[in-house]
């Protein structure tokens, strides 16, 4: 721990940043969904907003936004439910059932394991 | 003990009037000038009645004439001495008013200022030179005693106070840093709930040991290394008061307070909000505007509560401009004024109230152009940092055939997301960060790998190539301008064996420093 705490961080506490809402109101948002950016910043939006649109110009998954922004990531997800509600953004999971079907098989796994152990 | 004894030069002071002192007696010069008139004009009459009397009155006219002159002679000493006392007397009189007037008005204040300036009691009444009658010098030393014990009282209660504030400031300060640090840790929702309420109230209570800490005179709680920009500024104000959820900012600007003032600036910020937030309905909100002028920055915090009235608006700005001031006027329950005060006068800040065009009352705060700056681009590790990083990667790694012109969902999503091999496993290209150590030529696939994930604090992809071909040069005493590129697309699944192991016993491990 530094000797002087709090120095470096910013001054604003979290509950700040969402009006201390700390859940989000609807669950569309989870670790990985991948979040795209419908329109640009405009100037007076709150800070972290902007940011989160800038980040999404490509897709970005909430878990990385929430690393780039350094917010936990409950306080992420109150944010895009924002942005989401607002229309800003649009979010869509990760193709899961074209990569669940080709996992690999659980031997190979093992193989890897006992590799990777090896090295 | 009387009045005498304790007089370095004894006078004779108004205690004494009724004793008629001996050495009260007038000379004889003045008498003599005193009784010359008389004589003068009447010696001359008496002689002429004599000699102008026939002979047998002679006698009784001089006879007469000698007791009237002697008569008139001893009438006019006692009244010419009586005459001499009194001017003396008032002379006196006059004397000493002047003197108790000196006491009362030099000497005393003189001496109260220095012990209250800090020198000792005994040390001030020594020093005093000025020849002082008993009871002044009793008075002086019972003024001065009080006055020093007093003082010493609110010297010790005012370190009391400074040195508990900033233990509170210390603390609060330390869990604030430890509620962020479990922000960050614990996922759950409601823990984060729970974190951030409390949080809440850490903060309030912060801001009572900073306004403490003002007043007491104790040094500022919080140093800000950085410049602070007005939105954190703002929020970090409005998130020390309770009703921060009926705040409303309205802000574009773009500057920053400059660090040493930043925390100062913030508290009298929150002073205020709180002022309007405690005085309007609970329901109503608080908006806070910032206008950036050429003298500085103007905020104010307008509330649509109780209107102000002239005598309130004018106790408020006495208030505040009383900055310097010492405590006796506080309250006890309404410190937030005299603390944005005492802030204002030491960081340069004009306060000022009037009637809100919201139907209550609008505080307005200037922060003069020296305590602003414009914050550098990057100027610290916060979201204002990210438009340096990705959208101008494609710039820099000209061999990517499709920049952001066409984007392609999936295109886009391997830049960000790791890519996948057959096997579904997350996949990286051998030789990427090889290559781009080795040199910075075209050619390779893409040298900026995945340039927009968690490098906020790590600088960019050819940073890290640089780091890497300086210690591959290191372990291999070779020159990086000879890369050699390990075979392609050789899947991790499909070669566990022993020889990836010699190779990376070789060759030290590109992947696994790449990240």
């Amino acid at each position: 721990m530094t000797p002087r705490p709090g120095r470096e961080e910013d001054p604003d506490r979290l509950y700040t940043l969402t009006s201390g809402r700390s859940r989000p109101v609807s669950d569309a948002f989870d670790l990985v969904t991948l979040v795209v950016a419908e329109c640009d910043p405009v100037p007076g939006m709150q800070s972290e907003h902007a940011a989160i649109l800038r980040i999404c110009r490509r897709p970005t998954a909430v878990v990385e936004l929430a690393a780039d922004l350094g917010l936990p990531v409950g306080i992420t997800q109150v944010l895009l439910c924002d942005l989401l509600d607002t229309g800003r953004i649009s979010a869509r999971h990760p193709r899961t059932v074209r990569t669940a079907a080709q996992l690999p098989d659980p031997e190979i796994l093992e193989q890897v394991l006992v590799g990777l152990r090896n090295l | 003990m009387t009045a005498q004894t304790a007089l370095p030069r004894p006078r004779t002071g108004r205690l004494r009037i009724p004793a008629r002192p001996r050495e009260q007696r007038a000379p004889l010069a003045y008498l003599a000038r005193a009784l010359a008139a008389p004589l003068v004009v009447t010696i001359p009459v008496a002689v002429w009645l004599i000699v102008a009397a026939p002979g047998s009155l002679r006698a009784p006219a001089a006879a007469g004439a000698a007791a009237g002159i002697l008569a008139l002679v001893v009438a006019v000493a006692v009244a010419a001495q009586e005459r001499w006392r009194a001017r003396r007397l008032a002379g006196q009189l006059d004397a000493l008013r002047a003197e108790a007037e000196r006491f009362a008005d030099e000497l005393l204040p003189a001496a109260v200022r220095r012990i209250t300036a800090g020198e000792t009691v005994d040390r001030v009444l020594t020093a005093v030179r000025e020849p002082l009658t008993g009871p002044q010098r009793r008075m002086l030393a019972l003024i001065a005693d009080r006055v020093g014990s007093s003082e010493s009282r609110r010297a010790a209660a005012m370190a009391v106070g400074a040195n508990a504030a900033g233990r509170m400031q210390a603390l609060a300060t330390g869990m604030l840093a430890d509620l962020r640090q479990m922000e960050h840790r614990h996922t759950d929702p409601a823990v984060l709930h729970d974190l951030l309420h409390l949080d809440h109230r850490t903060a309030q209570a912060g801001r009572l040991a900073d306004s403490i800490a003002v007043l007491t005179g104790a040094r500022s709680g919080r140093r800000w290394a950085k410049p602070i920009r007005m939105e954190s500024i703002l929020r970090g104000a409005m998130g020390r008061i309770a009703g921060y959820q009926r705040v409303r900012l309205h802000s574009t600007s773009e500057v920053a307070v400059v660090g040493h003032a930043a925390e100062g600036v913030m508290h009298a910020l929150a002073e205020l909000m709180d002022n309007a937030a405690n005085f309007s309905p609970p329901t109503a909100e608080v908006h806070v505007y910032v206008e950036e002028v050429p003298a500085g920055s103007v905020i104010t915090v307008e509330d649509s509560g109780l209107v102000m009235g002239e005598v309130a608006l004018r106790r408020a700005q006495s208030a505040v401009a009383a900055g310097s001031g010492d405590l006796t006027g506080l309250s006890g329950t309404r410190l937030g004024l005299t603390v944005v005060g005492r802030l204002a006068l030491k960081h340069g800040l004009t306060i000022s109230f009037r009637p809100s065009a919201r139907g209550g009352t609008g505080a307005v705060m200037m922060i003069p152009q020296e305590l602003l700056t414009v914050p550098r681009p990057g100027m610290d590790a916060g979201p204002d940092a990210e438009p340096l990083l990705p959208p101008e990667v494609p710039a820099t790694a000209p061999s990517v055939p499709a920049p952001a012109e066409t984007p392609d969902p999936d295109e886009e999503a391997r830049h960000t997301a790791p890519e996948l091999g057959e096997s579904g496993l997350p996949k990286r290209r051998r030789g990427q960060t090889l290559s781009a150590a080795g040199h910075d030529g075209p050619g390779h696939d893409r040298p900026a790998a995945r340039p927009s994930a968690g490098s906020a604090g790590h600088g960019t992809a050819a940073e890290r190539a640089a780091r890497f071909s300086t210690f591959r040069s290191a372990v291999h005493g070779t020159t990086p301008a000879a890369p050699a590129p390990a075979p392609d697309h050789e899947s991790p699944a499909s070669a566990p064996g022993a020889d990836r192991d010699e190779h990376n016993a070789t060759a030290p491990s590109p992947e696994s420093d790449a990240r």
